[in-house]
Formats: structure tokens, sequence, C-alpha cells
């Protein structure tokens, strides 16, 4: 009220005024969106925990004895930061896309056209979103897996680093996904047949060279990979590529999704039709 | 208009008489059939019209996780009883997709029925409540089977397996299914959200298949959650399933055909009855 003073004296109401950035708006729609998440948190919290905790235990129950390696390290210290990656991931991908289809098959996606916002803030928005839900999921997660082989992370910085890459690479292919998708179908078949082969293949639950090697380069074509590694060094200090190289390949591949999701929202793909 | 013009000519005694039947209730014996078929019919067309999500997709899961687990654990497991890992594997993931998908076709369908208000399209119809529950059940029972044999025939790509004894498979795969299509109703039935039931998904269903021996053979725990284990009826499907396959299993043949007859009984009863009173569905 008060930053409306047209309105109490009764004049003739303004177009509000905002600078560079509708901070009011984009903060709005920041929050719209961590509500969406925090709403069922039981499935965008608690459920990758325990899916993590699952995976830990099925492969910890299934090698031979505590003294298996992978990658030159302990299976298990291999396997945490592998299954951290998958539920970043898995958040990160469910966020923006799952948002985007639910509010098409409401008829209500149109709203964020007549919004207030610019593309490129409409981009920003859901990225933050993603990236705050995914840092949570990775410290509930890292949490979880603690009591299995007492891992607590050798480079925090570069952990965070990787975990929000990561996120907000996924992320913004998220917001892809969900744009050209035109119902829940195409956003699950896009998970299942996309992102998860992505993601099993990168790195998560094997090292490189236990792939033949015909297929090691093509697994490390594979940005997920550079992902999966990284948050693996920030996990144990332990990488089998160079965590710079792969910080580069990571922002380099963001980027790229970035400018199309922005030239997407600003051509009103699939939005303003 | 001869014809029409003769017959204009006719007294009203002169013409024909016809006896006025009005519309009768379609007669039928003890069973419904043609509602039945047409409940099972719409239960199939219903998973099958989005079949790269409930046909395909289960399929691709399962493929990856049997790469990934036996890239992982290569030269990490040696051999479960007298079979390679590998070969181990496969039917237990069979068995997990057969479970997973039958309870997710009986309870979204209940689930989106009761959302979307059209479950009393199901609640109207002549049938009685013993046949809504064959109808439901028969849609899950199917998606169990075909996502089943499709997986199968996947992995028969990837490893080689036997078939021990396909009357036992044919058992198991049967009885888990119509086991998981009964508890899905179960589910559809109480759950008022889709959080509800991704709950009961999350934190029931997938860790129950996880940890009831598809990846490791339950001599591996603890003595304590062995006898859980035991407890378990998912572990007897998993086990009994995979001993018609590779003929070895943790528990014998009879005693997990009783666990699961008597489980199947006591679900369906419980679902009938829910179906009768029209618990959570006609208030």
């Amino acid at each position: 009220m008060t930053d409306r003073p047209d309105l109490l004296l009764g004049g003739t109401p303004t177009a509000r005024r905002f600078g560079l950035l509708n901070w009011l708006g984009l903060l709005t729609f920041f929050r719209r969106e961590m509500a969406r998440g925090f709403k069922i948190w039981k499935i965008t919290l608690a459920a990758p925990a325990i899916r993590a905790v699952l995976f830990a235990s099925v492969f910890g129950l299934a090698i031979d004895g505590p003294d298996a390696t992978m990658g030159g390290l302990p299976f298990m210290t291999f396997l945490v930061p592998g299954l951290i990656t998958v539920a970043v991931l898995e958040r990160a991908f469910e966020s923006a896309a799952f948002s985007i289809v639910y509010d098409k098959t409401e008829g209500i996606f149109g709203d964020l056209a007549v919004l207030p916002l610019t593309p490129g803030e409409i981009v920003f928005g859901f990225a933050a979103a993603t990236v705050t839900g995914s840092l949570m999921v990775a410290a509930v997660v890292t949490a979880a897996l603690f009591p299995f082989v007492g891992l607590l992370p050798e480079n925090p910085g570069v952990l965070v680093f990787f975990v929000v890459i990561g996120a907000l690479m996924i992320g913004l292919f998220s917001q892809i996904a969900g744009l050209w998708a035109k119902k829940w179908d195409y956003i699950n078949s896009v998970q299942t047949f996309i992102f998860l082969p992505f993601v099993f293949f990168s790195g998560v639950f094997f090292a490189l060279d236990s792939l033949p090697a015909a297929i090691r380069p093509l697994a490390q074509a594979n940005p997920v990979f550079y992902v999966v590694d990284g948050i693996r060094y920030g996990m144990t200090g332990q990488a089998e590529a160079d965590p710079v190289f792969g910080a580069f390949v990571c922002i380099g591949v963001t980027a790229f999704f970035w400018a199309v999701s922005y030239r997407l929202f600003s051509v009103g793909y699939r939005m303003k039709s | 208009m001869r014809e029409i013009a003769e017959n204009q000519m006719l007294k009203p005694e002169d013409l024909p008489v016809r006896e006025i039947v009005p519309p009768q209730v379609r007669q039928f014996g003890a069973v419904n059939w043609r509602g039945l078929w047409t409940l099972y019919h719409r239960e199939v067309k219903r998973f099958f019209k989005v079949f790269t999500q409930t046909l395909a997709a289960p399929v691709v899961t399962t493929l990856l996780f049997y790469t990934i687990f036996t890239v992982a654990l290569q030269n990490r497991v040696g051999s479960v009883g007298a079979v390679s890992f590998t070969v181990f594997l496969a039917p237990g993931l069979i068995m997990m997709t057969i479970l997973q998908n039958s309870f997710a076709n009986t309870s979204s369908s209940m689930m989106t029925s009761k959302i979307q208000g059209n479950i009393v399209d199901v609640l109207m119809p002549p049938i009685s409540p013993l046949e809504m529950l064959c109808g439901f059940l028969g849609g899950g029972v199917t998606r169990g089977f075909i996502v089943g044999i499709s997986a199968t025939i996947a992995m028969m790509v990837l490893v080689d397996f036997p078939f021990h004894n396909p009357a036992v498979i044919l058992f198991f795969a049967l009885t888990a299914s119509i086991m998981m299509a009964l508890l899905g109703m179960i589910g559809g039935i109480w759950a008022e959200k889709f959080d509800h039931m991704a709950a009961i998904t999350n934190f029931v269903v997938v860790p129950l298949s996880f940890l009831s021996g598809t990846f490791y053979s339950i001599d591996r725990l603890p003595e304590i959650w062995q006898s859980v284990a035991h407890l378990n009826p998912f572990f007897y499907a998993i086990d009994g399933f995979r001993n018609g396959f590779i003929g070895q299993g943790d528990a014998p043949f009879w005693l997990g055909a009783t666990v699961m007859l008597s489980v199947n009984l006591v679900l369906f009863l419980i679902v009938h009855r829910m179906l009768v009173t029209g618990y959570k569905l006609k208030s």
C-alpha cells in the first residue's frame, strides 16, 4: 500500500515502474515455484532420500565383502557421490518440466505470458527454484547416506559448485522439455528414454574403466559424466577426469541450454499459440 | 404411394394387432459377462493408450537396472548359490517390474476415476462388486503379464538363463500380479490425493520390491532381517519366481505357494468388502 500513494489518494492508477529487473515479480514467481515443491515434500525430499538409501543397501548387500573397490575407491565410497548426483539431477529434471506441464494441462500456463516478467526473468526464476530445491535434496540425501560410509565432503566448495551447475544444466533442459511437452506422456518419455539413460550411463554406479573400451568415449561425451565426476571429486577428493575441464564442459552445456530456453520463452514456443 | 393410399383406407380395426413391448431390463444369469468384459476391456485400453509409459518405459527401466548392476558389480560378486550373479539377477528384475506394474495399473485407474469423478460410471452399471473387482483385477494382471513377458524377452538377449520349471514361473507370476493388483485397488480406494498414492508407491511398494531379494540372496541379511524377510510376501513372490527359472531358492515351493494363495485370499476378501460397502467410493 505504501508504495502506491496514487491509489491511496484516489488518483488514477498508474503502471508500476521497475528498473532493470522486476524484483517483486521475480521473487513472487520464485516463491511460487518453491512452494509447489515444498507442498509435496514427501515426494520431493523424502522420496529421493529413501531411494538413495535403498540403492545403497541393495548394492551394499549384493557386493562380496567390504573390500570391493571401484575406480580406486572402496565400492560404497565410490557409490555415495553417485547416488547424491542421481537425486540432485532427478529433482532438477522434475522441477520446471513438471510445473510447466501441470500448468499446461490445467490451462493456466498462459498466465506466464501475461505476467510483467521478461523471458529472461522467467528462465532465471525457474532456474533459481530448481537450484535451491536441488541443494536441499543434496543436503538431505548426503545426510541420509552418511551412516553407510561416514562420508563427509572433502572439498565442500567444489561439491556445491558441481551440485549447482548440474542442477542448472538439467533444470534448463527440464524447461525445454516442459515447453516441448504437450501432455504428461511426453515428459515421462523424455525422462525414461533420454534423461535416465544419460544419468545411468554417466558413471553414477560404475567407473568408466568398467565399461568396454569401445563405448568409453561415448560415456566421456556425456556431459552428465562431468557432473558426477565433479561431485565425486567434491566428496572424496578423487576424480576420473580433470575437474577443471569438467567444470568448463558443464558451464558450456548449461550456457547452451540457457540460450535455447531463453529463445523458446522469447518466441513463446507452445506457450502463446 | 398407392400402398399408402390403400393403407389409409383401412379402418383401425383392420390393422394388424401388434403388441407394444416396453424396453426390457437386459437379462443375464449369475454373471453379467458383457459388463465384466466391458470393464476389463476399458482397463486394458487405458494402459495401451499410453503404452510408451506403461509398457515400453518399464521394460527400458528394467534393462537399465540390469545393465548398471552387472557393469557395477562384475567381478565384485561371484556366484549366488550355483548360478552366476547375472542369471540370479534377471528373474528378480522381471518379477520386480511385474509387481510394480500390476500395482500401478489398478491404483492409478482407481485414483484417476475418483479424482476425475467418473468412478460413478463404474458404480452405476449393473455389475456386482465381485464383477467390478474382477474387471479391475484383470486389467492389472494383464499389464503385469505383458510387461513381464516383454522384459523376459528383452532380457534373454542380454543373458542366457534357464527355464527350469515353466509351471512354477507362471504360478508365481500370476499370484504375484493378482496380489499387487488387489493391493493397488486397496491403495487406490484408500488414497484421496495423488500424493497419497505417490507416498504408498515410494515408501511401501518400491522399498518392498527392492529389499525382498531381487538383488541378493536373503542369506546375506543379518539373522534378524532374515526372519523378517520370511514374513514378507514380496520375498516369496520373487524367490518362488526365480526358483522357477534357476531351480534354486531360499524357501520351498509349498511354503511360497501357501503364502501367496492365502495372502491373495485375504486381500480379495478385503477388496470385495470395500466394494460392497462402498468405502470411500459411494460417500
